[in-house]
C-alpha cells in the first residue's frame, strides 16, 4: 500500500515530464507565442494612428512629467510592434518574455495606481485612452486582462522552446 | 612504460574532450548573449524609430492656419459676442458630446441673448475627443466645419444649428462632408463654394488638432466645461445648479455696474469683424 503511493507519482512524474517538455508542450508554446504576438501587436497598431491621442492616454495616469509623455506615447507602440515580430519570428523568446512581463507589470501598477487614486481613465491598452465617465472606467476587467496575458509570458519565461522559432533553427545551426 | 603512455593518451584525450566541451558551451552562450543583443536591439531602435516617426506626424500644437477671427496666443479660441462685454463665458465642448448637445439646447438661446445685449462674450474651444474612444472623425469633422463657419461669419448660427441636430454619440453622421453641408443650408448665406471647399478639405484639421492638444493639457476631463470669468458654473455653480434664470442671474451679478459691450448690428454674429486684439484669458473673479 505505502509502496504503490510513493511509486505513483514517481511513475507520473517522467511521463509528465515528457509531456510538459515534449513536442506537445513545444507546440502548445508556439501557439502561445503567437497569441501573445497578436495581444502586442494589436495594441501596437491600434495606438500608432493618432500620436495626440497616444500621448493623451498616457497623459491621463498622471503619473509621468509632462516631457516624458510624449516620448512615452510616442515609443511604446513602435515598441510593442517590435515585440510582437520577435515572438512571431521566435528570436530570444525567453528575453522577449521577460521584456512583456515586464511590461505587464508595469501597465498593472499604472491601472492599479489610477484605480487607487481615484481617478476615471481608460486604460488606453488597445488604442482610446483619457478620461472618461467615473461609470466607465472598466480598472478590475482591465487589470485581469493583462494578468491574463501575464500568464502567457511567463509560460514561455520558463518554456521558451517553441516551434517554428528562429531560436530554435539557431540552436541546429 | 605502455600502460603510461596509454594513461598519458586517455588524459590528453579526455583533456580535448574537455576542451571541446568547453569551447562548445562557449559558443552556445556566446549565441545565446548574441540573441538577447539583438533582442535588446531591436527594441531600442523600435522605440526611437517610433518617438522620431511620430514627432514628424503629429500635428503642431501651434497652427499653421486659424480661422478668421480666432484670438488667443495661438488662435485657438472662436469668440462670439461683443469682446469689450464686462462678463466672459469660457465654453470647451465637443460636436459629437451628447451632454453639450443637452446643454446646447437648453442654453443656447439664453446665452446668444446674454451676447446680444451686449452682457457677454463667449469663447469656444471646439474639442474633439469623442473621436477617440468612439472611433470616427465626427467630431474633428465637425470642428472643422465650424472653423470654416467662422471664417464665412456664421460661427454662431452653425454652432446653434448642429448641436439642435446633434446625431446619436455613437452614430458618426457628422463624419460625412455630406451631411455638415446639408445642415449648414439652414443657415443664410453660409453655404457657399468655398465654405463647401474647406469642409471637404479639410481646411482646418490642423488646428482642430491644436486646439484639442491643449485642452488635453488643462486639467478639464469632460465637456461641456463651462467657466463664467474663469470659474466653473456646469452644472454647478458653487452650491447653485445652472438653469437659464441663474446663468442671467450670474451674469448680471457679475457685470453689475460695469458698462456693456458694444453690440453689432442686428442678430448675426459679430465676430469675425471683432479684430481688436483681445486676450482670451478670462479676468479673474
Amino acid at each position: 500500500m505505502a509502496s504503490q503511493t510513493v511509486e505513483s507519482p514517481a511513475g507520473i512524474g517522467p511521463a509528465l515530464r515528457r509531456v510538459v517538455d515534449g513536442p506537445a508542450a513545444e507546440w502548445a508554446g508556439l501557439a502561445v507565442r503567437l497569441a501573445l504576438a497578436a495581444v502586442w501587436g494589436w495594441a501596437g497598431l491600434a495606438k500608432i494612428s493618432d500620436p495626440a491621442e497616444a500621448a493623451q492616454a498616457v497623459r491621463a495616469y498622471e503619473i509621468l512629467p509632462e516631457s516624458l509623455v510624449k516620448p512615452v506615447g510616442y515609443g511604446l507602440p513602435f515598441l510593442e510592434v517590435a515585440v510582437a515580430l520577435l515572438l512571431v519570428i521566435g528570436l530570444g523568446v525567453r528575453a522577449v518574455a521577460v521584456v512583456s512581463a515586464v511590461l505587464l507589470l508595469t501597465f498593472i501598477g499604472g491601472i492599479s495606481s489610477a484605480w487607487a487614486r481615484g481617478i476615471s481613465i481608460d486604460c488606453g491598452c488597445f488604442g482610446g485612452g483619457g478620461a472618461v465617465d467615473a461609470s466607465k472606467t472598466e480598472y478590475l476587467q482591465e487589470i485581469l486582462r493583462d494578468c491574463g496575458f501575464l500568464l502567457l509570458a511567463a509560460w514561455l519565461v520558463f518554456r521558451p522552446r517553441t516551434k517554428l522559432s528562429a531560436d530554435a533553427w539557431l540552436a541546429a545551426a | 612504460m605502455s600502460e603510461k603512455n596509454r594513461e598519458g593518451k586517455r588524459n590528453a584525450r579526455e583533456k580535448m574532450q574537455e576542451v571541446r566541451a568547453a569551447e562548445e558551451a562557449r559558443t552556445r552562450r556566446n549565441k545565446k548573449l548574441g540573441v538577447v543583443g539583438v533582442v535588446a536591439a531591436v527594441i531600442a531602435v523600435a522605440a526611437v524609430v517610433g518617438v522620431v516617426v511620430q514627432n514628424q506626424r503629429s500635428k503642431p500644437e501651434t497652427p499653421t492656419a486659424a480661422p478668421v477671427g480666432t484670438i488667443g496666443d495661438k488662435n485657438l479660441v472662436i469668440p462670439s459676442g461683443p469682446a469689450n462685454a464686462p462678463s466672459v463665458l469660457t465654453v470647451y465642448e465637443d460636436p459629437r458630446c451628447p451632454a453639450c448637445g443637452a446643454f446646447e439646447r437648453t442654453y443656447a438661446p439664453t446665452v446668444d441673448q446674454l451676447e446680444d445685449q451686449g452682457k457677454l462674450y463667449v469663447n469656444y474651444h471646439i474639442v474633439s475627443f469623442i473621436d477617440r474612444s468612439l472611433s470616427g472623425k465626427g467630431s474633428k469633422s465637425g470642428a472643422n466645419a465650424l472653423g470654416c463657419a467662422q471664417d464665412a461669419g456664421h460661427f454662431r448660427d452653425l454652432h446653434d444649428v448642429l448641436y439642435r441636430n446633434q446625431p446619436e454619440e455613437t452614430s458618426d453622421a457628422f463624419g460625412g462632408s455630406a451631411t455638415l453641408i446639408g445642415l449648414a443650408k439652414q443657415v443664410n448665406g453660409l453655404d457657399t463654394p468655398a465654405f463647401e471647399a474647406c469642409v471637404k478639405d479639410n481646411k482646418y484639421g490642423g488646428w482642430v488638432s491644436s486646439v484639442q492638444q491643449d485642452f488635453d493639457k488643462t486639467s478639464y476631463k469632460s465637456t461641456p466645461t463651462v467657466l463664467l470669468n474663469g470659474k466653473p458654473v456646469y452644472p454647478k455653480n458653487g452650491e447653485e445648479q445652472i438653469t437659464p434664470e441663474n446663468l442671467v442671474k450670474w451674469v448680471d451679478a457679475a457685470n453689475q455696474g460695469k458698462p456693456l459691450g458694444t453690440t453689432g448690428p442686428g442678430k448675426e454674429s459679430p465676430a469675425p469683424t471683432t479684430t481688436a486684439p483681445v486676450s482670451n484669458t478670462p479676468p479673474s473673479p
